[in-house]
C-alpha cells in the first residue's frame, strides 16, 4: 500500500510547476495564501489525486486542509479506508 | 454510499396526467407528484447512481419528518435551517417543513480548502438572521453546524439520519397554507449583512407556473439535469421545486463534482436523455475549456432542448463557443435560453423565446455611455456594445425601466429595471430597512440596469458595484472590510472593483498606503492577496496607491465607479493592462 510520504511526494511534484517563481515549495506551505491556488486549480489538483489514488475526497475533509502535508494526510486516510472496503 | 446493482433511475415517462404547477401550495404539488413514478436521482462524481427517491417516497419521508419535528416542540412559523448539500435528506427536510407549516431556510455548505473558520462564522451570521428553532445538516456537516450554533442555546442541531431514529408522534399535520411563508431564500449578498427573501406559497406557485408553463413550456418526455446548489435560487426553485411541481424526474450531480469534472454534466445528459438543464455562463465556459480535441462527439446532447442560462451577465461569445464545440454531439444552438431573474422575484422574471437561441442586440457604445441610449449600430466592433436578449416578462407581471428620479423611460433608454407581479417577494425577513429600500409601492427595484426593445429585456449591468467572479456574487464592501481589518490598513483606505480581463474578469483592490520601503510594500501586497484568496477563493490584483488618492463621492464614500474608470484609463495608457490580464 502507498505510504503517506509517497502521497506527499506526488503532491509536491504536481504543485511544483504551479508555485510562483521564488516561492520555495515545502510540506507546510499554505496552498491558498502562499501558493495562490485558486478554486479552479484546487479542483484540478483534487481530480488528479482522486484519479491517481482511486478515492473520492469528501468536501468536509477539505475544510480543514491548508497545506500539502495536511492534504497528504487526508488522502492517506482515505486510501486506507478504501483499502479496507475494497480489498 | 455504494449503488446497489439493482438500482435504476426513476423513469422519464409518467403514468400521471401532467399538471403544470397549478397548485396552491408546494405540499399540494408534492401530493400530486407522489401519485406517479417519477422522482429524484443522485449521482457521484463518476456518474454512478448513489440514490433514487421517487416523489412518493419523498412525500412519505417528509410527512414522517414533519411529525418528528413537531416532537421537538417546534411551533407553526418556526424556522428550520437546512445545511443544503445535494442529497436526499435535504428533500425530506424541506418538504417536511411544508407539511407542518414550519419555514425551511436552505443554507450553504462550505467550499474549498481551509474554509472551516470562515464558513462557521458565515453560518453563525445566517443563523442570527433567521433565528431558527432547529438546524438540520447531513452527518458530514453536523460538526460545522454545531459549532456555528454553539452560541445560540435554544437551537436543536441534528442530522436527518438521526431524526429518523426518533419516534413519530401522532400529530395531525397542517400543511403550510397559500398565504403562509414557503421558505426563506438568503441572497448571495453581503456576508456580513445577509438578507433573507421571504417567499410565500402564492409567490412560489405563481413563479413556478410562469416558468414551467410559459418560460420552459414543459411537456411530456421532459427530464431535468442539474448540478446547481440547493441553497441558490436557480438550484432550489429551478431544479428542486420546478421539476416536482411539474412531476418530472431529475438527475443531480453535486456542485463540487461538476466543478472537478464538468464533463460529467454532459455525460449525465447524454446517458439519461436530459431535456432541460441550466447553468450560469461560467458552467458552459468550463465545459468548453475542458473538452479535448475530438472528444465532443462522444457525447449525445441531441435531447437537450432547453439549455438555460442567467445569473450573471451573459456573454454571447462564451455560449457561441460552447455551441460550436458541442455541435458534433448534436447540441443545437437554438437550445440556449437566456433568462433574467433574481431571488427577490422568487427566481425567474423574463425568459427568452424558446428555440431562438442567443439573440444579441448590437448598439453604439458612445450613446450608451454618454446618453444611456441603446442605438442600433452596424459599424466597427470597437465602437459597439452587444447585449443578450433576455425576453419578455412572465405573464401576469410588469416590467418597467426607470430613471434615477423614478420616471418611467421609453424603449431603448437605459435605466433601473423595476418589476411588479405575483412572484415578487413580500420583503426581507425581519429587515424593514432593506425591504423599504427594495420595494416601492409594490414595485421591486432590482438594482440592475437595462433597456427594453419591442418589450424584450436587455440587461446592461447588474447591481452596479457587484464583483461577479465565476458565477459568484461578491459584495465589494466585504472585500474592503477584510482588507481594512488588517493592522497596516485604515478604514476607508480600500476600494475593490472588477475590470474586464481575459479569460476572466479581474478583481482589483486598491489600498492607500503610507509605507515607503519597497520590500515591505511587496510583502504587504502578497499578504493581502493571500488573505483575499483564502477568504473569497479568487486571486485579486492588489495595488498600493498614495494616501488621499482614492476618489470619493460627494457624501465621502469611496467611489468605486470612478476608481475603476481611472484605473482602466491609466492601465490603457501605460499598457499596464497586460499586467492585470496576466
Amino acid at each position: 500500500m502507498i505510504s503517506q510520504e509517497q502521497i506527499l511526494e506526488r503532491l509536491l511534484a504536481y504543485l511544483r510547476p504551479l508555485a510562483p517563481p521564488g516561492t520555495p515549495l515545502h510540506p507546510d506551505i499554505d496552498l491558498k495564501q502562499e501558493l495562490g491556488l485558486d478554486s479552479v486549480k484546487v479542483m484540478d489538483l483534487l481530480m488528479e489525486l482522486e484519479d491517481e489514488f482511486d478515492i473520492s475526497i469528501p468536501l468536509n475533509v477539505l475544510a480543514d486542509v491548508h497545506t500539502p502535508a495536511e492534504l497528504a494526510r487526508a488522502v492517506f486516510s482515505l486510501t486506507e479506508h478504501a483499502d479496507g472496503l475494497v480489498r | 454510499m455504494m449503488a446497489k446493482p439493482a438500482m435504476s433511475a426513476t423513469p422519464t415517462q409518467n403514468a400521471l396526467a401532467p399538471r403544470l404547477a397549478d397548485f396552491s401550495t408546494l405540499a399540494e404539488a408534492l401530493d400530486y407528484a407522489a401519485l406517479g413514478h417519477t422522482g429524484l436521482n443522485f449521482y457521484d462524481g463518476r456518474c454512478r447512481l448513489t440514490a433514487v427517491v421517487p416523489y412518493a417516497e419523498v412525500r412519505r419521508e417528509a410527512r414522517a419528518l414533519a411529525r418528528r419535528l413537531h416532537g421537538l416542540g417546534l411551533r407553526r412559523g418556526d424556522r428550520v435551517a437546512l445545511i443544503a448539500d445535494t442529497e436526499p435528506g435535504f428533500m425530506e427536510a424541506f418538504y417536511g417543513c411544508q407539511y407542518a407549516g414550519f419555514i425551511p431556510v436552505p443554507l450553504p455548505i462550505p467550499s474549498g480548502l481551509g474554509s472551516h473558520a470562515a464558513y462557521v462564522e458565515k453560518l453563525a451570521t445566517l443563523l442570527k438572521s433567521c433565528e431558527p428553532s432547529a438546524v438540520l445538516a447531513p452527518a458530514a456537516w453536523l460538526p460545522f453546524a454545531q459549532e456555528a450554533a454553539a452560541s445560540f442555546r435554544t437551537i436543536f442541531v441534528g442530522s436527518v439520519e438521526e431524526m429518523k431514529g426518533r419516534a413519530v408522534p401522532p400529530v395531525e399535520l397542517e400543511p403550510s397554507r397559500p398565504d403562509e411563508v414557503a421558505y426563506l431564500q438568503y441572497t448571495s449578498g453581503s456576508t456580513r449583512f445577509p438578507r433573507g427573501v421571504v417567499v410565500t406559497q402564492q409567490a412560489a406557485m405563481a413563479n413556478l407556473q410562469g416558468m414551467i408553463r410559459d418560460g420552459l413550456g414543459v411537456r411530456p418526455g421532459d427530464r431535468c439535469v442539474s448540478w446547481l446548489p440547493f441553497y441558490h435560487d436557480m438550484g432550489l426553485v429551478g431544479f428542486v421545486l420546478g421539476p416536482m411541481a411539474s412531476q418530472l424526474s431529475v438527475d443531480y450531480l453535486r456542485t463540487q463534482d461538476f466543478a472537478m469534472r464538468p464533463r460529467q454534466w454532459l455525460n449525465l445528459i447524454s446517458q439519461n436523455r436530459g431535456t432541460i438543464s441550466f447553468a450560469p455562463p461560467f458552467g458552459y465556459d468550463l465545459c468548453a475549456r475542458r473538452v479535448r480535441e475530438g472528444e465532443a462527439a462522444q457525447f449525445d446532447l441531441s435531447s437537450w432542448r432547453i439549455a438555460g442560462t442567467g445569473a450573471e451577465p451573459i456573454r454571447a461569445e462564451v455560449l457561441e463557443r460552447f455551441a460550436e464545440q458541442f455541435a458534433p454531439a448534436g447540441f443545437a444552438r437554438t437550445a440556449f435560453l437566456p433568462c433574467y431573474g433574481l431571488a427577490e422575484c422568487t427566481l425567474g422574471a423574463s425568459f427568452g423565446r424558446r428555440g431562438a437561441g442567443v439573440v444579441v442586440d448590437r448598439i453604439e457604445r458612445h450613446a450608451l455611455e454618454h446618453q444611456s441610449m441603446a442605438v442600433p449600430f452596424g459599424g466597427e466592433d470597437s465602437q459597439a456594445s452587444t447585449f443578450v436578449n433576455c425576453g419578455a416578462v412572465l405573464p401576469g407581471h410588469r416590467l418597467e425601466i426607470r430613471d434615477e428620479a423614478g420616471r418611467s423611460l421609453p424603449e431603448r433608454r437605459v435605466g433601473r429595471v423595476m418589476l411588479q407581479g405575483p412572484s415578487v417577494m413580500s420583503g426581507y425577513f425581519r429587515d424593514e430597512e432593506s425591504t423599504q429600500a427594495a420595494l416601492d409601492g409594490g414595485w421591486l427595484d432590482t438594482g440592475d440596469l437595462g433597456y427594453l426593445s419591442a418589450g424584450e429585456l436587455f440587461i446592461t449591468g447588474r447591481q452596479k458595484d457587484l464583483l461577479i467572479v465565476r458565477g459568484r456574487n461578491i459584495w465589494p464592501q466585504d472585500v474592503e472590510y477584510l482588507v481594512e481589518s488588517q493592522s497596516e490598513v485604515r478604514p476607508g483606505d480600500v476600494i475593490a472593483f472588477l475590470v474586464p480581463a481575459v479569460p476572466d474578469p479581474q478583481v482589483v483592490v486598491q489600498v492607500q498606503c503610507r509605507v515607503s520601503d519597497l520590500e515591505r510594500r511587496e510583502q504587504l501586497v502578497r499578504a493581502l492577496a493571500g488573505l483575499i484568496s483564502s477568504e473569497f477563493g479568487f486571486i485579486a490584483f492588489v495595488e498600493l496607491v498614495p494616501p488621499h488618492s482614492l476618489p470619493r463621492t460627494s457624501s465621502g464614500k469611496p467611489s468605486r465607479a470612478e476608481a475603476r474608470k481611472r484605473f482602466l484609463a491609466q492601465a490603457q495608457s501605460a499598457s499596464g493592462l497586460s499586467m492585470v490580464c496576466g
